[in-house]
């Protein structure tokens, strides 16, 4: 299932809102025609470039007519409006129609082929229709093309008035509407069915997704708002050449979407940006400027094929990990006694194989239990049993790296469960706890069970809102409901709607009721979300499971009935195949039970630790319920 | 005095970021025979691939004779998810060193190169072995190994039976003039007829004293063959036999998924 | 019409269809072996005859072409070994190489063509012929040269076939072909030749080149029609033997003739593909192949 909220509740929505009312008044100081023009340009390019992305991008249609549809825009604007004399409007309006029916045709002969020969075929077509072009001078102008082609006006106001001021919004209003039908596109049916077709074609089409239907789509959805962008550079420019047929344009337009980036619609407005601006600016030295853009072609593709985007969202996540780590590092000096009034017990830094780690212990009592907080969470998640349980037991937890007021870790190696057990072990070994009993929740459970699989000293075992799975990933879709936060849990970044979003979910405690959880989403590192889901694949699940199935140590599983990500029938069945073991269902709790009812939570592990730390002291009798 | 021809040291390994086997450690003498026997999907194609130079391990050591296969160190983090480091880095393994060395790794159900005859394929075949004497003898010892291939000499690869392609396989392999053969499930697919005439082959070779590493799933094909047995699951080794002590098909069976349950 | 025409036009479309099956069989080996299709092979072409015709000026009539000739050939070979180290390496492990490949020898097909134009400037250009009589065979009157080019084309092929066909190197090259990995595991060097086959491509587009360059003016950007045609021919012929392409350059030769001679030259193009559509629409693995691409 993918996760697909409204565009004004991602990240992207502030930047487009922002960038959108910048272009909107930039008129205002930039009177020049020239500026004007330059900008005016950069939109058509962007339009075209980022259009292409549908069907080289998003579709894996190596289309290379796609300038076709430009050029067959410009070529019907012309003969419409200067021999036909029909009204420019409409011609521009017209333009779409011959394109798409282009793109239609196109479709019957790469349906049957693959990869290079859509190559091929798409640049023969081109050729093609050049030569056709040319070969009908009467009409187009052959290798000279047409000029003086009728400009647009609406009721006697030239476009090109006010130093082109009516083209400038024109262009900017085509590249709003050519951005929102992209974006709309990607998260349709048909922009589902394109994408299930590059990625694994023969599911797809076993699944009922007609490959005919999807690539004629592709080549016929492709071709609207590149016509309509050639259309209206007719109108602008008043010229209709067969240069842009060429290889040369080819070249132009492919840098943009290299540069830019593929599969988004932001990077080929940034390259259009940088490449026709550079364009422009090197347009006296001809070959030069060619050459440049030939090897920054190469360049890109070769040592950074992301493109400009992918660098800038790179460099945004780097910057988030900064931010998260001054937060960290503030808040662990600066919010002490808050942490002292939930926790009773002061936190240190413990230095493990993994880095510090920050970790709280009540120190006294013989009988320990350590805790394990989850995905984005943070060691006082467990406030309710330090208060509660402290009489008895001596209580440690600690936050994981990326997380609450540990520092930050190394993405490729402080990030995974198997690094988070070890740093377990660390833990428990310098402050010599002996044999512990673990509870871990969410991540956390299976951090506990890694733990105890690797063969690490415990007496006893619990795990909350974990499904312990044998397989990856083959059990994880049967051990979870799909829903849409298993999406949010692996994204690096979340816009602030999207964090209020999994705050409550996982805990169900609102804002003023669990400021502290709440705190510990907008803290955690997001490449410890991403890296977490990346490792995934290399941990030794079927270790844990047969754990599970031989451990001689008392084990629950404590869940929320209306925990709304596991898949609780999994669990019960599971649990039928262990040896030693009992789910317990905290009535009207979900996905975090020891947080949402303390009460009863306490009461129910109360027995088993009592029967954990019995078989301790007692080894003979260590099967006892 | 057995000395040590091929030294796997904690090698771990996959397709990034999906790590297929872990901290494998072997050592194999050049007098034994050894077989590793395991599920499908558990990692042994991969792990041999490595071993062959075919994949980059990402850490470990392979050594072979003493030298070490891969390069020195851990298989460097990759912090940009876009950065082609395949134009900076070099590979960490060559299959080309392997083979010139002598490891000689024969792939599971091999393709060869389906457009040339036998003939061409066995005329390329002793380039690894550039500097090893005896090609003419194994030449030899090729024909008699395999009649059935003098027969098909003309004949392209894609147009041969899938034993014969096995058979030519290996005679490749044996034309390297290797000091390790590994075989990846030379018996895979085959009718009956054919899998016994090409476990004749395979012990014959083990007789003229090439050392041999062998996949399979037919466990009483390995029993009988190897001096010692591997288990192979979830991408390590569970478990070793030696000698004597190789179990035969049901035992391995029951080992491997347990006794039923009632 | 009469006879002789007819004559004549076939034995152009004869003279011109050597030439497209030098560049084709060129193009046709990178293919097969590398899996890419090489757009800047075009730009080779003019490349290759820029080198030939600056070589020539040193002695513009005498040995000045062959001299000429054997330079660009030679530094072709070089150019083209290290073009793949630069344009197909880099991502030779990356899923979408295909795309990548296609991109990259665009290009670089953008950067020699204006390279060439910094170099020796937009004027036309001519390699002097080292012979300029002509011959009369059946009553048609033929330019040597040309005919001399035929030969030679021929022998380059033959030597080609023989190559792949007979010595351990070229065998090995049509081994990593088929299946790269088994080419590593039997210690063959594949990177080495990867660019061996490049460098043999680049070295029969030079060697067309200068022909071209000898029969017709060159300027920087003359590479574009002989790609075309070498594209038209690989996928009208297949690639499934090393022969296909040169049955089809021969077919699209004499096509071509015919169809200037009938259709003018505007609707030539139109032609030639229209028919590479209607190929790829009937029988898309070409007309002299079946569904397979190798050596």
């Amino acid at each position: 299932m993918k996760y697909a909220p409204p565009f004004q509740r991602t990240n992207g929505f502030r930047p487009v809102l922002l960038t959108f009312a910048v272009l909107m008044i930039l008129p205002l100081g930039l009177t020049d025609i020239y500026s004007r023009h330059i900008l005016i340009l950069i939109f058509l390019y962007a339009v075209l470039a980022s259009n292409w992305d549908i069907s080289l991008g998003l579709s894996g249609v190596f289309n290379f007519a796609h300038l076709a549809y430009f050029a067959i825009g410009l070529y019907t604007y012309a003969l419409l409006s200067k021999v036909l004399h029909i009204d420019p409007w409409f011609a521009l309006a017209f333009t779409p129609i011959p394109a798409i029916i282009f793109g239609l045709l196109l479709a019957a002969p790469i349906l049957r082929l693959d990869g290079i020969y859509v190559i091929l075929v798409t640049i023969a077509a081109v050729q093609l229709l050049q030569q056709i072009t040319v070969s009908q001078s009467t009409y187009t102008g052959g290798t000279g093309g047409m000029i003086l082609l009728p400009r647009l006006e609406i009721a006697g106001y030239r476009f090109s008035d006010d130093n082109r001021l009516g083209y400038y919004y024109l262009s900017l209003t085509l590249l709003a509407a050519s951005t929102m039908f992209l974006y709309k596109l990607e998260r349709s049916s048909i922009g589902r069915a394109m994408k299930a077709m590059r990625d694994n074609k023969y599911y797809a089409i076993s699944r009922g997704v007609s490959e005919a239907r999807t690539r004629a789509m592709t080549m016929g959805i492709s071709a609207i708002f590149p016509a309509l962008a050639g259309g209206f550079q007719g109108a602008y420019l008043r010229v209709a050449s067969p240069d842009v047929f060429g290889l040369g344009f080819l070249t132009v337009i492919l840098s943009i979407l290299l540069l830019g980036g593929v599969a988004t619609v932001w990077g080929p407005l940034i390259a259009a940006f940088v490449v026709v601006g550079f364009s422009q600016l090197a347009s006296d030295y001809g070959a030069w400027r060619n050459i440049f853009l030939a090897i920054m072609i190469l360049g890109v593709i070769v040592i950074y094929p992301g493109g400009l985007f992918a660098a800038l969202q790179e460099s945004w996540r780097q910057a988030n990990r900064k931010k998260t780590q001054v937060i960290a590092s503030w808040s662990r000096h600066a919010r002490v006694a808050d942490r002292l009034r939930l926790m009773g017990a002061p936190d240190k830094l413990v230095v493990t194989r993994h880095g510090p780690i920050s970790v709280c212990d009540t120190q006294v009592g013989e009988r320990v239990i350590l805790f394990i907080h989850g995905n984005s969470s943070c060691k006082e998640i467990f406030h309710h049993q330090f208060q509660a349980l402290r009489t008895h037991y001596r209580l440690v937890a600690f936050d994981l790296p990326g997380h609450g007021v540990s520092p930050n870790g190394r993405p490729d190696k402080d990030y995974r469960i198997e690094a988070y057990a070890t740093i377990a072990a660390d833990i428990i070994e310098r402050l010599q706890l002996g044999k512990p009993f673990l509870f871990g929740w969410s991540l956390g459970g299976y951090v506990a069970l890694e733990y105890a699989a690797s063969g690490h000293p415990l007496c006893g075992l619990a795990i909350s809102g974990t499904s312990p799975i044998a397989t990856y990933p083959e059990d994880m879709s049967r051990a979870y409901q799909p829903t849409t936060h298993m999406e949010l849990a692996s994204t690096p970044i979340h816009s602030p709607h999207e964090k209020a979003d999994y705050a409550w979910h996982t805990t169900r405690q609102s804002r003023t009721e669990a400021l502290f959880a709440w705190r510990a989403v907008w803290r955690t590192d997001g490449e410890a979300r991403r890296q977490a889901f990346a490792f995934l694949p290399s941990v030794k699940w079927h270790r844990q499971m047969t754990f599970l199935r031989t451990t001689q140590n008392p084990f629950a599983m404590i869940n929320g009935p209306e925990d709304p990500f596991i898949n609780h029938k999994y669990c019960a069945r599971l649990m039928r195949l262990c040896r030693n073991d009992i789910v317990h269902l905290i009535d009207s709790a979900g996905h975090a039970p020891f947080l949402e009812k303390p009460e009863t939570f306490n009461e129910t592990i109360r027995p088993l630790l009592n029967m954990s730390f019995e078989s301790q002291t007692n080894p003979s009798n260590n099967r006892g319920h | 005095m057995t000395s040590t021809l091929l030294e796997l040291q904690d090698l771990s390994g996959g397709y990034p970021p999906v790590s297929v086997f872990r901290d494998v450690s072997l050592v194999f003498s050049p007098d034994e025979t050894l077989g590793i026997f395991g599920p499908n999907g558990h990692g042994k194609t991969t792990l041999l691939k490595t071993v062959a130079g075919l994949i980059d391990p990402w850490r470990g050591g392979v050594y072979f004779d003493g030298h070490r296969l891969n390069a020195e160190g851990d298989m460097p983090a990759r912090p940009s998810e876009y950065v082609n480091y395949d134009f900076f880095r070099r590979r960490r393994t060559q299959a080309r060193t392997a083979a010139q060395a002598g490891l000689i790794y024969v792939m599971q159900n091999n393709l060869l190169f389906p457009e040339l005859t036998v003939e061409e394929v066995l005329a390329i075949a002793p380039q690894a072995a550039f500097g090893r004497p005896g090609i003419v003898q194994m030449k030899d010892t090729v024909d008699h190994l395999f009649p059935r291939l003098k027969e098909r000499w003309q004949s392209k690869i894609r147009y041969l039976s899938g034993g014969e392609r096995q058979m030519a396989s290996i005679a490749a392999g044996l034309l390297a003039m290797p000091r390790l053969l590994i075989l990846d499930e030379p018996t895979l697919g085959l009718s009956p007829k054919l899998r016994v005439e090409l476990a004749n082959a395979i012990h014959t070779i083990r007789d003229s004293g090439v050392p041999l590493i062998v996949v399979d799933q037919n466990a009483q094909f390995l029993s009988n063959l190897v001096s010692r047995l591997v288990l192979f699951e979830h991408g390590s080794i569970t478990r070793e036999f030696k000698g004597s002590n190789v179990p035969d098909h049901d035992e391995l069976i029951t080992m491997m998924f347990g006794e039923t349950r009632g | 019409m009469s006879f002789e025409t007819l004559l004549f036009v076939l034995a152009s479309g004869i003279l011109l269809g050597g030439l497209y099956a030098l560049m084709a069989t060129g193009l046709a080996v990178v293919w097969t072996t590398l899996g890419v299709f090489n757009f800047a092979h075009g730009s080779f072409v003019a490349l290759g005859a820029y080198i030939a015709w600056q070589v020539s000026q040193l002695a513009p009539t005498g040995p000045g072409f062959v001299i000429g000739t054997c330079v660009a050939v030679t530094t072709m070979f070089g150019f083209g070994m290290m073009a793949h180290f630069i344009l197909i390496k880099p991502f030779e492990r990356n899923p979408s190489m295909v795309l990548l490949a296609v991109i990259a020898t665009l290009a670089a097909a953008t950067l020699i063509e204006n390279s060439l134009l910094l170099i020796w400037g937009p004027r036309d250009k001519l390699i002097a012929p080292p012979i300029t009589e002509h011959v009369s065979i059946l009553s048609v009157h033929i330019n040597a040269f040309e005919l001399m080019a035929l030969g030679v084309s021929a022998l380059t092929l033959l030597a080609l076939a023989l190559f792949l066909r007979r010595a351990r190197l070229g065998r090995s090259m049509r081994a990593v072909a088929q299946n790269r990995e088994a080419a590593e595991l039997m210690g063959l060097n594949v990177p080495l030749l990867f660019a061996l086959a490049f460098g043999l491509s680049a070295a029969a587009a030079a060697l067309a080149g200068s022909f071209i360059g000898a029969i017709r003016f060159i300027n920087p950007s003359f590479g574009v029609d002989p790609l075309m045609k070498a594209l038209v021919v690989v996928i009208l012929g297949g690639v499934a033997r090393f022969s296909s392409p040169i049955y089809a350059a021969f077919l699209v030769g004499i096509t071509e003739a015919f169809a200037s001679f009938f259709l003018g030259l505007y609707w030539t193009p139109a032609v030639l593909f229209s028919m590479m559509i209607a190929v790829l629409l009937i029988k898309p693995e070409g007309l002299f192949g079946y569904q397979s691409k190798t050596l």
